[in-house]
């Protein structure tokens, strides 16, 4: 420390210096009940990605349904849209902190695609999602059936655009969004659970954001 | 960590920063030999990504992914198999 | 290892440090230089960042990174910052903050993104909007030391209210001949504009950048699209991706801010 103005110095070294004036504007108009632990509300729509938006032609776009080495079924893009649409507006927590209320978006339920393929109970307690780029996250079963979890193509009214994950994405909206896998191209049934990117790697492994599950120990 | 990317901020080293905690030296200027392509790489040159829930450090040549890290309260973590070695 | 690079350097555990907002300096309709003193600021290479870290009075806390864009022989530390809608710490530095108030700062950060004088020239800068921060930070360093290496500044803006430093590079390309600033406006030219027009493109580079065969070193800063597409076309122009630097401001997930 030097001589000249010690508390200063002091200050640095001990404690955080509070800003005058500044504070969280997200803060502000928070519907309390609506917010789980530690969010805030944000009006724009933060893009985060594990790589690089791959640019992906619908011509060449399928989406499938696996169990171990079968496929139960198999969509190209005509098909999937062919398949009833459901829509719905939920709010969505992201893990770094913010969340966006009653977004609008419409695809296919989870339970829509079991009936599709012709079964009446999902033949796996887990699924594991894989998507275009090598991203990955592991779902329980019990969090997508019920109207919990779909594949949505459309958000606001409009396809998703490709920084947020078009032209499908996994959404599991009362799951910390990370769960709700971009660029999705497969759900695989897994007998057991296993971790995906984040989850194998310093998140946790089911995300409630109302428990603040954010993070592998919490 | 940056709270909202919609903020201009220094992205990219907001993701090298999370990697940089953990090392004595500069990485920025280490070079790096990726593990699918085999290209060598300054690691300031790498494509960033993720932050802010953790750093995802690409191969610009093949996009694999050389280096991660994430720092959460329960501990720090890195992985370094996308990466052959790291030369200081 | 190429001459522009560092041998490997012990990194020193950076701990935050108090800075106080001695000056301000408004440089467009949203951007404005905040000089600092910084209590233990040991230095810093131009090209180089620093996180700051604001406290509101309840605890919460937001942190952000910064590029200097003071050079490393100045007293004061300047960051330039551009304010941007709907951020949550950009407004507060541009429009709350006043001379006197303090927040906390740890640096400088990076030793990939850096430009000394002794590394010389030709030295190629091409910077999008904000990205010209850290490039003036070295035209600054270069200035003070009497630099004679030719050096070129690129510099893509909206529109002329855009143009950050307009009136200090403006000068000084006047007082240095071997220094040329080349503008382009990609939004909104004014009456009678002479100057260039559009994006940076391949064609712009290969006539203004130093060619390939001068062995340019080359820094490239701005959004992740403007600095990719340009490091692409300068690779493609023959330039060894090697002495292209790039930093990237803004998201990576490939939307423009």
């Amino acid at each position: 420390m030097t001589g000249t103005l010690p508390n200063e110095s002091m200050i640095a070294m001990n404690e955080t210096t509070i800003s005058r004036g500044f504070r969280s504007k997200r803060q502000e108009q928070t519907p309390k009940n609506r917010l789980p632990p530690g969010q805030y509300v944000t009006t724009d729509f933060p893009v985060l990605s594990a790589g690089p938006t791959p640019q992906i032609k619908l011509g060449d776009w399928t989406f499938a349904l696996q169990l171990g080495a079968s496929l139960l079924g198999k969509w190209n893009w005509a098909e999937f849209e062919a398949l009833p649409q459901t829509t719905i507006k939920v709010d969505i927590h992201c893990v770094t902190k913010w969340s966006k209320l009653d977004t609008n978006w419409q695809g296919v339920t989870f339970d829509d695609l079991l009936k599709a393929v012709g079964l009446t109970e999902p033949p796996a307690p887990y699924i594991m999602a894989h998507c275009d780029g090598g991203y990955t996250t592991n779902v329980p079963v019990a969090d997508l059936i019920g109207d919990q979890g779909m594949i949505a193509t459309r958000y606001e009214g409009l396809p998703i655009p490709p920084a947020h994950g078009g032209p499908a994405r996994l959404l599991v909206p009362h799951l910390y969004f990370w769960k709700s896998a971009k660029w999705v191209r497969r759900l695989r049934f897994m007998e057991k659970d296993q971790p995906g990117f984040w989850e194998s790697f310093g998140y946790h492994n089911y995300g409630d954001p109302w428990k603040e599950q954010r993070y592998d120990g919490d | 960590m940056t709270e909202n990317v919609s903020d201009l901020a220094l992205e990219g080293n907001a993701a090298v920063s999370l990697v940089q905690e953990l090392f004595a030296c500069d990485i920025t200027v280490a070079r790096a030999q990726c593990e699918a392509c085999g290209s060598i790489e300054g690691v300031g040159a790498l494509r960033p990504y993720a932050a802010p829930m953790g750093a995802v450090l690409r191969c610009t040549h093949c996009d694999g992914v050389l280096m991660r890290a994430v720092h959460t309260p329960h501990g720090r973590w890195l992985e370094m198999k996308g990466a052959r070695y790291l030369r200081f | 290892m190429t001459a522009t690079e560092t041998a490997a350097r012990p990194v020193r555990r950076l701990k935050w440090q108090l800075a106080q907002v001695r000056e301000i300096v408004v440089e467009t309709y949203r951007v404005k230089s905040l000089l600092l003193h910084v209590a233990n600021w040991r230095g810093h290479l131009s090209g180089q960042h620093v996180d700051i870290r604001l406290t509101a009075e309840d605890g919460y806390q937001a942190q952000r990174s910064y590029s200097i864009a003071s050079p490393p022989e100045d007293e004061l530390l300047t960051l330039t910052v551009e304010r941007v809608e709907n951020g949550e710490v950009s407004p507060y530095l541009v429009d709350d903050l006043r001379v006197g108030d303090q927040f906390d700062l740890r640096g400088p950060i990076g030793g990939y993104f850096v430009w000394t004088a002794a590394m010389g020239g030709p030295l190629c800068l091409i910077a999008g909007g904000s990205g010209v921060v850290p490039l003036m930070a070295m035209l600054r360093h270069r200035e003070r030391r009497n630099g004679h290496a030719p050096a070129l500044l690129l510099y893509s803006s909206r529109s002329p209210e855009d143009v950050i430093y307009r009136a200090e590079l403006d000068a000084m390309a006047r007082r240095d001949s071997h220094l040329r600033v080349v503008n382009t406006l990609t939004r909104k030219q004014p009456d009678g504009w002479m100057g260039r027009r559009g994006r940076i493109d391949k064609a712009l580079l290969a006539q203004e950048c130093f060619p390939p065969e001068q062995s340019p070193k080359i820094f490239v800063c701005g959004s992740t699209p403007f600095v990719e597409d340009v490091s692409r076309f300068l690779v493609e122009l023959g330039h060894d991706p090697l002495t292209v630097k790039t930093e990237r401001f803004g998201p990576s997930g490939g939307q423009a801010p």
